[in-house]
């Protein structure tokens, strides 16, 4: 019998099925997830629809690619910082199966449009079919219901392709000198995008915009999503083209997937061999601990912590994506954003997003967390070395984030109040993440994917991020207060006040879910160790 | 150094005390009641399920019973989990070791988690990889270890405090007959020396070359106990084993296509 992607599917919904059964808490996430995503996807349909109901042909020109193009970013970026990829069929799960590459690949494919954010994204974008039937009657609205459709196979595409040539690099030897590189990139990007986003600015006006749109309109990001109004103002030729273009591009993406998988697949069978280090003459606990911690049970700890940030895939992702993400953010928003002054606001959701790396810290390792409940280590001194090993790699990074800032928005005098407010929002969000990670912990799938999540993990990673993003942004607001009305004033305390508040909050946090670790150190290995 | 002393009262070295263990409403462990001597080399033989794992896991504190008590060398697991825990070293059986790191920083960061000074650690550890075969100044990841590796690193790691317990889950599984030797001298010198060794294993010959005591147990039962003589009782122990646990033989009519 042949394999077909009806197969696939219905591989993908029974993995999902039975990833909830009798787990309440898993079923109540995917409903939560499910309404969250309805409401977005109903928002999305009025919001596509309204030039439409306007009767605005000009405007659904201008709106709908930059709309569409927004939507084709967001499904390449916020799987790589907020989400991860739903990996329920894991493709290394599928190297013994006599199946064609062909074959497989289609079948992932269609499988991952099998969720529940492909349906939503879907069914939002199909609000541009009801605009182009208001606004070019029932050929412009079949033309655009092809290019919606067209629209979800690129999303998809794109997500999985990059995500996944992103792990292939992290996982290689290499991937220290790609993170390098990556951070040079963005710091060279800074100053020409300064000077553009200054420029786009100062002419922010109808007709910029609307050219920047016909631009947009072209590539594949905005392409499919302006086909129903080429009909709709007589543009016929344009559609031919246009289609083509998605369809080469999602071909040419899925070809790069298809190159990517088949090393990760190769790679999961037969690793490119043991790592050989050069040996070491040091004594054994010099090797694991550095000079300067102690060499006691918080030094072990804190040293085994620092080791797993660097030498772990998913970790090392996820501090790489945040140190490109913390300087990239701030800076675009503060330079683009065109107002005298440091962007607070986004710096108190990057301090908070570098405590939220620490949300399912206890997931990273899974069962390896065996060791440390027979050995009875106590809740608190758990966390604060966990903390503390983080802590190494993120506090230069979050001064260095400040510095750049500063510089970048032209106003160096701010940098000592910056970093003032990046350790509160730093310190409140590990208060909120600390309870976060001992409560609601979730089991990793062993994939060689950084990115890859059992189904419903994308669900409960994503929702808990945002409750502590929010939470963060709630807990700082006397400290945004003072920045705002009391600006003098916050140039000089601004360092000590958010010292002083994100410590607080953090010591408050670790007394909190010290005990809170102590009760269930049982329960929480049984919900990290991942079912076989 | 601050391993304790074992204390001078006749407490079993391990006592378990109906302990009770359900998943999914599905019984895993039903009503347990076990005592390892101190001093005895202890096995506990099961088939694939019988609930070794789970037992061991309940006994040493990595799993809460849903009834029940543990007490090891007279403390509850339970109630004094920080006494009880200094006195136990644990290999676990499919459970990861903190595989990211090489095997001198494990065994590192196992001595310095027990509390130890870091010159006992760095010394015991030296002797301890030396012993072992895995090589001082090894620099590899556990994770690119072999199978056999990592079960000689995990038990280095749960001898590395000289506790008067060792609870080991299948430590002869993918073993290669070299280790398997070693580690078996190994442990009968930790018994001889006074130590106690509880360990589940389903390869009889193993058990009977080792152990002064056995339990078998099956679905979540002890079914027999008593020294390796009176289990025995003057026929081999896979007999014994087979008949106890009730499994089938094949007849030969089935899978005929093979």
């Amino acid at each position: 019998m042949a394999v077909g992607v009806r197969h696939f599917v219905k591989l993908k919904l029974r993995i999902t099925a039975n990833g909830l059964r009798g787990q309440t808490w898993r079923v109540a996430l995917f409903v939560l997830g499910a309404v969250l995503a309805a409401c977005a996807a109903v928002g999305g349909y009025a919001l596509f629809s309204l030039p439409g109901l306007l009767d605005e042909q000009r405007a659904a020109e201008v709106a709908l690619p930059l709309a569409g193009g927004l939507v084709v970013l967001g499904w390449l970026f916020l799987p790589l910082v907020f989400f991860g990829v739903d990996e329920s069929l894991d493709p290394a799960r599928f190297a013994l199966l006599p199946l064609p590459r062909r074959t497989l690949i289609r079948g992932l494919f269609v499988a991952s449009l099998a969720g529940v954010p492909a349906l939503a994204t879907f069914a939002g974008t199909l609000g541009m079919v009801d605009s182009a039937a208001r606004l070019g009657g029932p050929a412009a609205a079949l033309v655009q219901f092809v290019g919606v459709v067209t629209g979800i196979l690129l999303c998809a595409a794109v997500s999985r392709s990059l995500t996944s040539a992103f792990a292939t690099a992290l996982r290689s030897r290499r991937a220290r000198d790609l993170a390098t590189v990556l951070l040079a990139c963005v710091a060279a990007l800074l100053g020409p995008l300064q000077l553009a986003a200054l420029a786009g600015a100062e002419n922010a006006d109808w007709t910029g915009i609307a050219r920047v749109a016909d631009v947009i309109a072209w590539t594949p990001f905005g392409a499919p999503y302006s086909m129903g109004q080429d009909v709709a103002a007589g543009r016929l030729w344009a559609v031919p083209v246009k289609l083509a273009l998605v369809l080469a591009t999602i071909g040419l993406l899925l070809w790069w997937w298809s190159a990517t998988l088949e090393r990760a697949m190769l790679g999961s069978v037969g690793r490119s061999g043991p790592r050989e280090r050069a040996a070491s003459a040091r004594k054994p606990v010099a090797q694991l601990v550095p000079g300067w911690l102690p060499r006691t049970r918080f030094g072990a700890l804190t040293a085994r912590e620092m080791r797993y940030w660097w030498r772990e895939t998913r970790r090392r992702a996820s501090l790489i994506t945040f140190s490109v993400v913390g300087i990239f953010l701030p800076v675009f928003i503060g330079v683009s954003s065109g107002t005298v002054g440091a962007p607070t606001g986004m710096l108190v959701f990057v301090g908070a997003l570098a405590a939220v790396s620490l949300a399912n810290q206890f997931g990273f390792e899974g069962s390896a967390y065996a060791a440390n409940v027979v050995a009875g280590v106590p809740g608190r001194l758990e966390l604060t070395s966990r903390v503390a090993g983080f802590s190494v790699y993120v506090v230069p990074s979050l001064l260095v984030i400040a510095i750049v800032v500063g510089l970048a928005v032209g106003r160096p005098e701010t940098i000592p109040a910056l970093v003032g407010m990046l350790a509160a929002a730093y310190g409140v969000g590990l208060a909120l993440v600390l309870p976060i990670s001992v409560r609601v912990a979730y089991a990793l799938p062993d994939t060689a994917n950084p990115f890859a999540l059992s189904s419903g993990g994308g669900m409960a990673k994503g929702l808990l991020t945002f409750a502590a993003l929010f939470g963060a942004a709630l807990i700082t607001v006397p400290m945004q207060l003072v920045a705002f009305l009391a600006h003098d004033v916050w140039l000089w305390a601004g360092l000590p006040l958010g010292l002083l508040y994100g410590g607080g909050a953090l010591l408050l946090g670790l007394r909190l879910a010290g005990p809170m670790l102590d009760r269930r150190m049982p329960e929480l290995l049984a919900t990290v160790t991942a079912r076989q | 150094m601050t391993v304790p002393h074992q204390r001078l009262s006749p407490d079993p070295a391990l006592a378990l005390r109906g302990l009770v263990k359900s998943f999914d409403a599905k019984p895993a462990v039903a009503g347990i009641d076990l005592d390892v001597p101190a001093g005895s080399f202890f096995g506990l033989l099961g088939p694939n399920g019988a609930g070794k794992t789970t037992t061991l896991s309940m006994a040493v504190g990595l799993l809460r019973p849903d009834a029940g008590q543990a007490r090891i060398l007279g403390y509850d697991v339970w109630a004094d989990p920080a006494a009880a825990k200094a006195r136990i070293g644990v290999l676990p059986d499919g459970v990861r070791l903190f595989d990211r790191l090489t095997g001198t920083e494990l065994l590192a960061y196992h001595g310095l988690l027990r509390g130890m000074d870091a010159e006992v650690v760095d010394q015991r550890s030296a002797e301890l990889l030396d012993v072992l075969a895995l090589g001082a100044d090894n620099r590899t990841l556990v994770v690119d270890y072999s199978a056999g590796m990592k079960k000689k690193i995990g038990l280095a790691c749960a001898m590395l405090h000289a506790p008067r317990l060792l609870v080991l889950d299948e430590p002869f599984e993918a073993v290669d007959p070299v280790s398997a030797a070693l580690i078996r001298d190994i442990l009968q010198r930790y018994v001889s020396g006074g130590g106690t060794v509880v360990f589940s294993s389903h390869v009889m010959a193993v058990v009977e070359r080792l152990c002064s005591h056995v339990a078998i147990l099956a679905d979540g039962t002890i079914r027999m106990r008593g020294t390796l003589a009176e289990v025995r009782g003057g026929r081999s122990l896979e007999d014994v084993f087979v008949e106890v646990v009730g499994g089938r033989t094949a007849t030969g009519s089935e899978l005929a296509w093979l």
